[in-house]
């Protein structure tokens, strides 16, 4: 049985979608089963790894976005009864990209190393967080921007909605439909229960944003600055809303809040502290 | 008493303290009165290239000399609320030093004999910054070694004459990236060490990265940035650990290129614990904009396209560009503006408009001063400093 479910999200990118899959299967195949969410994409350009394809009218409008499209591919899976048998749910985008080696060998053994850890998150070249991480490789974050999380069932089990599951709150809360701010809620989601979040530099993972630069027409999106703004009024508005925040620095002071709690009754990761 | 003073002040008001440049004489002018009028204590932050002393030729602003500067102030200022800060002293931080091309010696030379003019000038706080070196990037411990030579010598220099001096430290560069935590608090732990040996007070001030970065006419650092800023840590990690380490080591922690952040950024740091942030060419851009605006709706567009092409012909713009930039020469322009405005020909031009607009009962550097009030009370407002009822 392989350990780790990774769902791909995919919108009429099917060559990018296919390389991505094909990488993971090369380099990842006996530890992963890969399933690929195609989220409104035109029925005639469908990845050729599609697992499940979303064509309601809504979606073949507007997609999924990251929120409602995994927790689309995790809800199928739980509806499927095949989420128990997986150990790691590896959530990703399909412009997504790693270097020629394998990337869950590494990650698992480091969730396998850190029992606290229910968030694990490679680390990118152009982040500045790799300064942080010269010497030790991971270390728990209280602020993790990334579209690529390895979360840990047992976390996600923890914090999902198993009693009305449904793409809009299965684990992402999808009425932040671009969803800037999400992140920070699930990393404050971690904390409060218990759960570390980390990045690790033993993986890199690099996000290829000429995807949507230059295909935005193709994926059916908005330009990038319109989207952009888009993704921060939603997400400024979500926050404001259902936090009654008016600004991101009071969520990552409620996060924040949550990791250093999080120290006090777990002085063993203090090492792991940034 | 000056390092106690601000102490009690900032845990009294928990604001954020105020660094203005001194970008024109309408800004001295408007910081002056502000901070009379609403009590605050200010740090008036004058670079090498603004404010020298007469053995450099004095600076850009207003052409002052270290000395005619400070008791400009010092006579306007009646309450006593102005700091007059030296920032970023220290070898080739003067043109004229990187120029010459000066060795180390005479560098440092020439650097302790401008910090002797601020001192006997009246400064209070010095910024002791010898991060620059025209032939090289020295290491850590080199600028340490630099930093120390320096702080002995203006300490000697204001216990001679019996003058309170603080002090801030820091190897900041306009990077907008960040020192790393161990390098901080390596720092730290030297300057420590060096001032109990040397039985000098421990400076007041540290210059930390927050993730803020001018360029242009806006911030281009992470600190206010909703999106990733390539090979920068997030502000959101950096700034809570710096803090931290600074209250470990009892140092206030002092923000550089706070320009143009927004009103929501302002209004965190306070929260955030940012003790003090240093705000400079946002005020002359928006006293040169405030004259090209006036002049324009004046009926004197001709006066606004003379100011506007000195001010792009003085290429004093370039360093403040963007690879690629889409901005135009106007744009060029204001971001030049306050460099030229002690040039003969925009003297002569103001007073041409001076003229013009008295004729219609307008007072032009008055109303320039206001505006420029306006621009830094953005900054009381934001930072707690003033009064609320």
């Amino acid at each position: 049985m392989k350990r780790v479910a990774t769902i791909i999200l995919n919108r009429n990118l099917p060559v990018v979608t296919d390389r991505l899959y094909e990488h993971l299967a090369k380099f990842d195949g006996d530890l992963t089963d890969i399933f690929v969410v195609e989220a409104g994409s035109d029925s005639n350009i469908l990845s050729k790894y599609c697992t499940w394809y979303a064509k309601s009218p809504d979606v073949m409008k507007n997609g999924l976005r990251y929120g409602r499209g995994m927790n689309f591919g995790l809800l199928q899976l739980f509806n499927e009864g095949k989420f128990e048998k997986y150990d790691t749910f590896f959530l990703l985008t399909n412009d997504t990209e790693f270097k020629d080696v394998s990337t869950l060998a590494p990650l698992v053994h480091l969730l396998d190393k850190h029992p606290h850890v229910g968030i694990l998150s490679p680390c990118s070249e152009r982040w500045g967080e790799r300064l942080l991480l010269d010497k030790e490789h991971t270390k728990y974050f209280w602020f993790i921007h990334n579209n690529a999380y390895l979360l840990r069932r047992e976390f996600i089990e923890m914090i999902c909605d198993k009693e009305h599951p449904d793409i809009m709150g299965f684990l992402f809360d999808g009425s932040n439909f671009r969803g800037y701010g999400c992140e920070h809620e699930l990393v404050a989601k971690a904390y409060a229960n218990d759960w570390a979040a980390a990045i690790t530099t033993d993986v890199w993972v690099a996000e290829n944003e000429s995807h949507l630069l230059e295909n935005a027409d193709q994926i059916k999106t908005q330009g990038y600055e319109e989207n952009l703004q888009l993704y921060l009024d939603e997400g400024r508005h979500w926050m404001r809303k259902k936090y009654g925040f008016n600004s991101h620095w009071s969520m990552q002071q409620y996060v924040k809040s949550f990791y250093d709690k999080f120290f006090e009754f777990h002085p063993e990761c203090l090492k792991h502290k940034v | 008493m000056i390092h106690q003073r601000l102490q009690s002040f900032l845990q009294s008001r928990r604001c954020t303290l105020l660094g203005v440049g001194p970008m024109s004489v309408n800004c001295v002018d408007a910081t002056v009165e502000l901070a009379n009028e609403h009590e605050v204590p200010i740090l008036m932050i004058a670079s090498r290239r603004q404010i020298d002393s007469e053995e450099f030729g004095g600076g850009y602003v207003n052409n002052w000399s270290t000395q005619e500067f400070a008791r400009y102030v010092t006579d306007k200022d009646k309450k006593g609320k102005i700091l007059l800060a030296r920032d970023h002293g220290g070898p080739w931080q003067s043109t004229k030093e990187k120029d010459a091309k000066l060795g180390l010696r005479r560098a440092m030379d020439s650097a302790k004999s401008s910090y002797r003019a601020d001192i006997s000038a009246g400064f209070q706080v010095l910024h002791i910054d010898p991060s620059v070196d025209i032939y090289g990037q020295p290491d850590v411990d080199e600028v340490l070694d630099r930093v120390f030579d320096l702080y002995d010598y203006c300490w000697a220099q204001a216990q001679q004459s019996r003058q309170e001096i603080i002090f801030e430290v820091g190897t900041e560069e306009q990077s907008g990236s960040t020192n790393s935590q161990e390098e901080l608090d390596y720092i730290l732990n030297a300057i420590k060490k060096f001032c109990t040996q040397s039985k000098i007070p421990q400076p007041t001030f540290v210059v930390i990265q927050c993730g803020t970065r001018v360029m242009e006419m806006r911030n281009v650092g992470s600190f206010d940035s909703p999106v990733r800023v390539a090979n920068e840590i997030p502000a959101e990690i950096q700034l809570p650990k710096m803090i931290e380490i600074c209250n470990r080591h009892g140092i206030l922690m002092k923000e550089h290129n706070t320009d143009y952040l927004s009103d929501d950024a302002l209004q965190w740091h306070p929260r955030l614990g940012i003790h003090a942030a240093n705000v400079a060419p946002e005020f002359g851009v928006a006293e040169s904009k405030a004259l090209v605006n006036i002049l324009e709706v004046s009926g004197l567009a001709h006066l606004a396209d003379r100011f506007l092409k000195i001010a792009f012909d003085s290429n004093k713009w370039e360093k403040w560009m963007i690879d690629n930039t889409s901005a135009t020469d106007r744009d060029r322009s204001l971001i030049a503006g306050h460099y030229v405005f002690s040039s003969p020909m925009c003297i002569e031009l103001k007073i041409e408009a001076a003229k013009e607009l008295a004729k219609k009962g307008l007072d032009l550097e008055l109303h320039l001063k206001e505006q420029v009030k306006q621009s830094i009370l953005r900054y009381f407002r934001n930072f707690r400093l003033l009064r609320t009822v």
